[in-house]
């Protein structure tokens, strides 16, 4: 093999069908990718398991009048609560495993075919430990850190000088009034805006943000990445929206604030594609 | 005449007899082993699903591609949807696993699972196809390794001291309140008959079922708990796993309905040093392309305009 790159001994060891020794670290269950995997040893750490949590909820029933653009709170502690709920639980499951966190969260909702008020919530991800026991990755009073970031953007964070600390979110799910025909007449042929409308958007998601944020702070973070808002409407009528909002707080690592020190990134173009 | 079965010189009769005979002895056929010995000796073309790209690094990192070889099993689950599928695809497994020996394969590279979408009574095809491989310096493999990923994958993979060994299958099932069946839901843990759960779904208020989702939860955790065993059996830790459940009910005459969870997760299985390492410098790079920039993307959330604005289906978040 003179002329070809070495590969690690015990990697050819295992081909060679050498050695298959029992594994005292035991086994750990993920769902990363290759790249994923790489990234995340790179960073210092490695996957310990899948952590799972789920939540099957009920939504209550709330009136909404015809004519008027309102919160419908009872929806938007539904689907606050089931989602937290279901977070509560995978990380439960993390902390049982002994990791400092879980990376690549995701979140889903489905509705169950045999009952239009029942949603299926499933959070999901991967917990990953220190590989080194380096204990300042822990989130907030020393649970498992979540975060919706892959392994890739995991270590470009860290690379940045921050550290996840948890998952944020905020739900807010809106009634938007139907116009009256009085008011409908009134714009026939004419190109307007319908401020009840833009007002009851603004104010949907304005809320869902104002309650992510007010989240982060409460966790003691710096700021949130990867913030999003979902617009959805789970099997409700037209003029109900969730606006849920939904992001990574982080907070600086200790002693590694040198933004100088940061490479630039090379600017390339790929020309295999 | 070329490319017909006859052109070959092939005996229809005699072929099914062979794949028949082979299949009852847990072997393969006569013609195939002839194959795979004529690609493993170097007198026929070599065949590899690789591109390119993934040829050269194989090349560079002493990786010969020998044969496409593959694995079917069409299987019909009879008493149970769920150790069906994982029976299914560890017959396919087996398979491929003999059609790599017979070639001398120290690897087989690119598995990619499949199935036909022809469910024909209760039955569904489990197959299995990828590229056997030799590693140079390497004897013959007796127990080559099957590897989910692309050759390019698997190389970076090796580079960093970790092997991808197999695919492990990890599946699980219950019935809830099920009259006459001794599932989770008619045992003391659960205390509850069901009535608890159907009494909440009428009800006007938020609220978690907490029945149901210790229920379900129970039998995800049991089919990671399966999987992780599974992988144990061939290595240390599972990359990639694809995951299917479902949660169904049933009515029940004068009963509250029974509810039946089944779940599979399948992913690869690798073979590594804890805390390894990874021995490559990584650079940050911006590319330049086109195709890359959120704002040729539209089908992505940051740019949605013209998109169905509501999704009212199942989906993220």
């Amino acid at each position: 093999m003179a002329d070809t790159q070495p590969m690690p001994e015990h990697a050819l060891a295992r081909l060679a069908g050498l050695r298959r020794e029992g594994h005292p670290d035991g086994v750990f269950t993920s769902d990363f990718s290759v790249n994923e995997f790489l990234l995340v040893r790179k960073a210092g750490f490695e996957p310990i398991g899948l952590c799972v949590g789920s939540c099957i909820y009920h939504v209550g029933f709330q009136f909404a009048g015809w004519s008027s653009s309102q919160e419908l709170d009872v929806l938007s502690t539904a689907m606050y609560e089931a989602r937290a709920l279901a977070m509560e639980r995978m990380r439960e499951e993390a902390k049982q495993m002994g990791a400092d966190g879980i990376v690549g969260v995701r979140l889903t909702v489905k509705r169950l075919e045999w009952d239009a008020k029942v949603l299926e919530f499933v959070a999901i991800g991967t917990g990953i430990v220190h590989a080194k026991g380096h204990p300042g990755f822990k989130g907030p009073n020393g649970e498992p850190f979540t975060s919706d970031l892959s392994g890739q953007d995991f270590w470009t964070l860290l690379q940045a000088g921050y550290r996840p600390l948890e998952m944020v979110m905020g739900s807010c799910v809106y009634h938007v009034a139907r116009r009256g025909a009085f008011a409908s007449m009134g714009t026939i042929g004419r190109n307007v805006e319908l401020t009840n409308f833009s007002i009851a958007l603004y104010e949907a998601r304005e809320l869902a943000m104002e309650r992510m944020q007010l989240e982060a702070t409460q966790a003691g973070a710096e700021g949130v990445v990867g913030a999003n808002l979902h617009e959805g409407s789970h099997g409700w009528s037209t003029h109900v929206i969730e606006f849920f909002a939904i992001g990574t707080a982080v907070v600086p690592i200790e002693g590694d604030s040198h933004a100088e020190a940061i490479p630039d990134p090379k600017l390339v173009l790929s020309v295999n594609s | 005449m070329t490319g017909t079965a006859e052109s070959f010189g092939h005996d229809h009769a005699a072929r099914n007899a062979g794949w028949e005979e082979a299949l009852e002895r847990d072997g393969l056929p006569e013609f195939v082993i002839h194959r795979l010995e004529e690609a493993a000796a170097g007198r026929g073309a070599w065949v590899a699903t690789m591109t390119p790209a993934e040829l050269l690094l194989a090349r560079s990192h002493g990786i010969r591609p020998l044969a496409t070889i593959s694995g079917t099993c069409w299987f019909h689950y009879g008493w149970s949807w769920t150790q069906g599928h994982a029976q299914g695809w560890h017959e396919a497994l087996d398979r491929l696993r003999r059609e790599a020996v017979a070639c001398g394969a120290n690897a087989v590279v690119d598995v990619r699972m499949r199935t036909l979408r022809h469910r024909i009574a209760s039955s569904m095809d489990y197959t299995l196809i990828g590229t056997a491989v030799r590693i140079d310096g390497l004897p013959p493999g007796k127990d080559p390794v099957i590897a989910t990923v692309p050759a390019l994958e698997f190389v970076r993979l090796l580079e960093a001291d970790i092997v991808p060994v197999g695919i492990a299958v990890g599946a699980s099932y219950d019935w809830l309140n099920r009259i006459g069946y001794g599932g989770y839901g008619n045992s003391p843990y659960y205390g509850g008959n069901g009535w608890q759960t159907t009494r909440q779904m009428r009800s006007w208020t938020n609220q978690p079922l907490h029945e149901l989702t210790d229920f379900w939860e129970r039998i995800r955790r049991e089919a990671h708990a399966d999987l992780r065993a599974a992988a144990g059996r061939q290595g240390n830790g599972v990359l990639a796993h694809t995951q299917f459940g479902q949660l169904i009910q049933r009515e029940q005459d004068k009963q509250p309905p029974a509810y039946l969870g089944r779940h599979i997760v399948i992913g690869t299985v690798v073979d590594t040093r804890r805390a390894a390492g990874f021995p490559h410098e990584i650079e940050q790079v911006i590319d330049m392309r086109d195709d890359l920039s959120p704002l040729n993307r539209p089908n992505e959330p940051r740019h949605s305009g013209y998109e169905a604005d509501v999704q009212d289906q199942e989906g993220d978040i």
